[in-house]
């Protein structure tokens, strides 16, 4: 690959796979509360594990004003994809939202369920109300 | 011969034609240039161009007027408490110790720009209906690549609806600060901004430090800004406490706020007062220059007034309070008088 300089290819250090970005957790697993991080590392490393280079951040919680935050490096995104990187499929779908990436199919689909299971409860919870008026 | 004479008459119609067609364009690009930045000028036939904060004239006057106290400049503030070092000089040493010193409290004095509000955003990227009840959240995305300024960057916010937008600026404001952090700022504006706790803050005289606040945490031409900055002018000019502010920063500001909104005349009478006949003459200079239309600047340039002439035309003409700025000039002229007697 042309992207990997002299020097790493002379360490000769071991990787199996190719480089994904993908979403890592942060905060260790103590706190229960998840954050994540979009990072550009080898397949075959652990999720949490060292990684090549930190490329943004995704809060999965929304804030006071809800919002969820998500960062993303567009520059070194662009440098990592050009060199072979793949997207996995949270990170394709977080930036088909933010229009860096083309929309992916699983989200309208995901959309359109969505929408779906929420038209059933709304269509169950009059049905419930009437019942128990009635008794 | 005929066929050479014609060419050379053509040749020449053309080079003038293309002269013609290169000074309507710099005409049309200058009066275009013109009346985007004077609107209120562009019915007067002469196209003269309203002077800015920022134009470097308007600069020299403002930091003559503001003085240079280095005792104030240079007060305590309050900071880390650190032991006073003694140093051994000559007399030249000491000299160019209070030529750094001065050159620092110029530094200093740097004025806050002052830019015009501005304009909302609402840019809408794209409007996916498809996408329509995804999640009960917005997403906000941000372009942290380093080497881009942040007005240029890009902060778009998916809505629940499908809609991507461009954020506002109040939105992009906090998440440059989430991002970006600055010092002193903080996400949400302190409640010290409201306009009860304003009143509180001028009555005990902290109209710097309220200055100073405002300039940590709003940027320039944000709509807080402005309406905080006016309130602490509008509260200095009504109590005339213009002394607070001289020596800072922040009083190149006032004068400008106070001159495009022509209520000059505390200021006038406060110099005066002082004996700062050099510091009144600018300003009526400069007021002459921001209203060139005024009767006082039409006077002025007519006679060619200068020094205690333009002061009197200017309490002739445009002063609200008249009866007081001519007692001030008589008060000063007799003192001026006296003393060289």
């Amino acid at each position: 690959m042309v992207c990997k300089s002299l020097a790493s290819f002379l360490l000769k250090t071991y990787h199996g796979g190719h480089i994904v970005i993908r979403l890592a957790m942060a905060g260790h697993k103590q706190s229960n509360r998840p954050f994540y991080r979009i990072v550009a590392a080898y397949n075959k490393r652990a999720r949490d594990s060292k990684y090549i280079e930190q490329l943004g951040s995704y809060d999965p919680l929304p804030n006071i004003y809800n919002e969820k935050l998500v960062s993303f490096n567009s520059d070194r995104i662009k440098y990592w994809m050009g060199c072979g990187a793949h997207p996995t499929k949270p990170v394709a779908k977080l930036l088909g939202f933010a229009g860096f990436f083309p929309l992916h199919p699983m989200t309208v689909t995901e959309a359109e369920r969505r929408r779906a299971l929420t038209e059933q409860a709304e269509g169950a919870a009059p049905e419930e109300v009437v019942k128990q008026q009635e008794l | 011969m005929a066929a050479f004479s014609a060419a050379r008459c053509l040749f020449r119609s053309y080079s003038l034609v293309k002269n013609v067609d290169q000074n309507t364009g710099i005409l049309i690009r200058c009066s275009r240039r013109m009346l985007c930045s004077a609107p209120s000028d562009s019915s007067s036939p002469d196209a003269h161009v309203k002077p800015q904060f920022l134009d470097s004239e308007v600069q020299d006057i403002l930091t003559r007027i503001t003085g240079l106290n280095l005792e104030k400049v240079f007060r305590p503030i309050k900071q880390e408490l650190k032991p006073p070092k003694y140093k051994l000089m000559t007399d030249a040493q000491l000299e160019e110790a209070t030529q750094s010193a001065r050159e620092q409290a110029q530094r200093l004095l740097k004025m806050p720009p002052v830019l015009p509000e501005r304009k909302p955003i609402n840019d809408v990227l794209s409007e996916d209906k498809i996408l329509e009840g995804m999640d009960t959240a917005k997403y906000v995305f941000t372009d942290i690549t380093f080497n881009i300024p942040h007005r240029e960057r890009f902060i778009v916010i998916r809505e629940p609806t499908g809609t991507l937008r461009k954020a506002s600026w109040e939105e992009r404001d906090r998440i440059l600060q989430v991002y970006f952090p600055k010092e002193g700022r903080r996400l949400t504006a302190p409640p010290v901004f409201k306009e009860e706790n304003l009143k509180m803050v001028f009555g005990q005289d902290r109209h710097e430090d309220m200055l100073d606040l405002c300039q940590v945490q709003f940027e320039p031409d944000s709509s807080e800004y402005i309406r905080v900055h006016a309130a602490t002018y509008e509260d200095l000019e009504k109590m005339g406490k213009y002394d607070l502010l001289r020596s800072t920063r922040h009083f190149g500001g006032l004068v400008w706020y106070l001159v495009n909104a022509r209520r000059v005349d505390g200021l006038m009478i406060d110099m005066l007062q002082k004996d700062l006949l050099q510091d009144a003459v600018s300003l009526v200079g400069l007021f002459n220059k921001v209203h060139p239309h005024s009767e006082t600047a039409q006077e002025a340039s007519s006679q060619q007034a200068y020094g205690l002439d333009l002061l009197k035309i200017y309490a002739k003409w445009e002063s609200q309070r008249a009866g007081y700025v001519e007692l001030a000039l008589q008060a000063y002229e007799q003192t001026s008088a006296e003393s060289t007697v």
